[in-house]
């Protein structure tokens, strides 16, 4: 679980992941079932149909988020993740 | 073959797993999977029916653990695949090659709550590093080549295909594939030059180096690499317990098993280091304990496949992905001969100060460490030594003196009880030339024993030792060591059970139950053991008969393991016994 005394800020996560069944629940469980609460969640097509777009808002520290980045660059469908604090 | 001939999407399935060289097939029937097991028996690959699909999921692992490629399972739709969830969560820890085939209720059903229907790639998500739902028998072959790569590439892991009846029964002309190819999967890393030279120079300036091993070394075929560069440069080894048979214990360089309880040597040598080369380790907690005064005198490097392991627990001055054979490979040839010889002399201090003993409690009582003791003789410590969980899984790591790679197979990560005796069927399917023993408690034992009957199916070189002190000991321990000894929920003899329990004194039936009858209803030889005299004469009886046999030792029930650094601790709060 996070640690609640380390500074937590708002983190946005941009995903490219395969547009298959199953890949957004992949995704969500993953954060969730680390026990970090997701804030914001909006997911969309891209000119590619075969690629989806996630954005999601993670509230945590920066360790916590250098773990979800790894875990899901580890994952299958993922094409690409990258990440930014966002100014709150 | 015309390639282009139709079949149903069963047959392709079957010929896809003879095309991925899949050589034995575990599982267990069912109504979901009925195209699937009636292709089974024109298939080249063996079939082993299980009595329980944990059990045939447990299979899979270890004959996956014993031979590094991928164990393979198949099962029924809901209650069948819910079964094996205990399995896939075990391999998933661990990181073994498992391909999971379960069958699922037809397309048009899913979703209507059919007879035997589970959300099977909802339900096993958690527990395995990629599923797959089929939408359509020409995905199939496709679909299981990909799993067999995913299942053995970067870390490996346990893969899901749920395939609904529908189709399984439908026509295609698909094709294996030549080569997988995935969009965004690639899990292949290599150290840069920038990372090897580092490596290298650290090495090499080290005056107090510990190589310290995991299971990666053993998943990489690394233990010859390992070896030659601790030999070059004199630098000792300690392992994790997925790292046992990673480097030989007998060796002198050997500090044995690291963590909460590893050997004083280990764990010191650790603490007291300057450089900690971490090759295939997790830095699980029951390895550092406390984290802030884990290795802190120490610059640590550590090499593994996966890029979420490094730096996730412990921090890190040189974190390299990438396979840890690869690595040894391409440094070993700047290593530099080194004595390290006050380092090593400090480290020989350590062993004797400390080294890893047990006191009898009663003379005439067998004590547990000592059955590890007699199979250890037995078998020349060449037997495969597949363990339970508890406390007779930390004997067998400390009493066995372990030398060769995939000869110790335990549930490190998962600590799963009931694993031992699938997974012993499952290592000795795969080396049917070997002796395999499979090491229990009496708790861990029942939890499964009812896949025995494979091994005398099979005619397995299996024995399995139940080590019994009428409790479930691990917990027993930690109840009188942390829980004031109210030895709640822990005690299987009749006697010493809670009130809570309502259970009558009634001592007719105080050992329940007897393993001996219960191995020779499954049709295997068994012997029961209270003698301390007769202890290595019977195991090695069972050992040599090269047959199924049990044999059922009686044992002081309150030994407990040590050393051991409670939990959250560092190595100055080690109890010994």
């Amino acid at each position: 679980m996070p640690d609640k005394n380390a500074l937590t800020e708002i983190y946005r996560l941009n995903c490219f992941v395969e547009n298959k069944p199953g890949v957004l629940a992949r995704i969500v469980g993953l954060i969730s079932g680390r026990g970090y609460n997701i804030q914001t969640l909006n997911v969309g097509p891209t000119e590619d149909g075969t690629v989806s777009r996630m954005r999601i808002d993670v509230l945590g520290t920066e360790k916590v988020l250098e773990q979800i980045m790894l875990q899901l660059r580890n994952q299958v469908n993922v094409i690409e993740v990258t990440s930014r604090r966002r100014q709150q | 073959m015309n390639h282009n001939a139709e079949r149903s999407g069963a047959r392709a399935l079957v010929e896809s797993l003879e095309k991925a060289g899949v050589e034995v097939l575990f599982g267990y029937p069912g109504g979901a999977v009925l195209d699937i097991f009636n292709c089974l028996t024109d298939a080249k690959f063996q079939f082993i029916l299980g009595r329980h699909e944990q059990g045939s999921a447990h299979m899979a692992d270890g004959y996956a653990r014993s031979t590094g490629k991928p164990g393979v399972c198949v099962v029924t739709s809901g209650p069948g695949a819910t079964n094996t969830i205990t399995g896939l969560a075990t391999a998933n820890m661990d990181g073994v090659p498992m391909v999971l085939i379960t069958g699922q209720v037809p397309l048009s059903q899913i979703g209507t709550d059919a007879f035997q229907e589970a959300d099977t790639t909802g339900i096993t998500r958690a527990v395995s590093k990629h599923n797959f739902l089929v939408h359509s028998a020409d995905e199939i072959p496709e679909i299981v080549a990909q799993a067999f790569y995913i299942a053995t590439h970067g870390k490996p892991g346990p893969v899901v295909i749920d395939i609904p009846k529908n189709c399984q029964q439908a026509k295609t002309t698909a094709q294996y594939p030549e080569r997988v190819s995935l969009r965004a999967y690639h899990p292949e890393s290599a150290a840069t030059g920038t990372q090897m030279a580092r490596l290298a120079k650290m090495l090499n300036d080290a005056k107090r180096p510990v190589i310290y091993a995991g299971g990666g070394v053993i998943a990489s075929g690394a233990a010859k690499d390992v070896a030659a560069i601790a030999h070059r440069a004199n630098i000792p080894v300690a392992t994790t317990l997925m790292g046992l048979g990673a480097f030989d214990e007998h060796d002198p360089l050997s500090l044995r098993m690291a963590g909460m309880h590893g050997t004083w040597a280990a764990n010191r040598a650790i603490a007291d280091a300057d450089l900690l080369i971490a090759l295939g380790v997790r830095f699980n907690d029951r390895i550092t304990g406390k984290l802030a005064k884990y290795a802190s005198k120490a610059k640590i490097v550590h090499v593994d496949c996966d890029p979420a392991s490094i730096g996730k627990n412990v921090g890190v001055d040189l974190g390299i992905v990438a396979d840890v054979k690869d690595v040894l490979t391409t440094v070993s040839s700047r290593v530099k001969s080194a004595s390290h010889a006050d380092w090593l002399e400090k480290i020989a201090a350590w062993k004797a100060e400390r080294p890893m003993s047990y006191k009898p409690l009663h003379e005439a009582v067998i004590m547990p460490q000592q059955v590890v003791e007699a199979i250890d003789a037995a078998t020349d410590g060449r037997a495969v030594i597949v363990t339970d969980v508890g406390q007779h899984q930390m004997w067998c790591a400390q009493y066995f003196r372990h030398s060769i790679p995939r000869h110790f197979l335990s549930s490190g990560g998962m600590g799963t009880m009931g694993f031992g005796i699938p997974a012993a069927i499952g290592a000795a399917i795969a080396r049917p030339d070997h002796m395999t023993v499979a090491v229990c408690g009496d708790g861990g034992a029942q939890m499964t024993f009812e896949e025995l009957v494979v091994a005398v199916e099979h005619k397995l070189p299996l024995t399995v030792v139940v080590i019994n002190n009428g409790c479930l000991g691990m917990v027993r321990q930690w109840q009188e060591l942390f829980y004031k000894g109210n030895y709640s929920g822990s005690i299987l003899t009749v006697k010493g059970r809670s009130a809570n329990e309502h259970l009558e004194q009634d001592l007719e039936y105080d050992y329940l139950p007897d393993f001996t009858m219960m191995a020779k209803a499954h049709g295997a030889a068994a012997y029961r053991v209270i003698d301390p005299a007769k202890l290595e004469p019977t195991i090695r009886k069972a050992v040599k008969s090269g047959k199924p046999s049990l044999v059922e030792v009686i044992v002081e029930p309150r030994a407990n393991v040590y050393p051991m650094i409670p939990g959250g601790h560092g190595v100055e709060d080690t109890v010994f016994d």
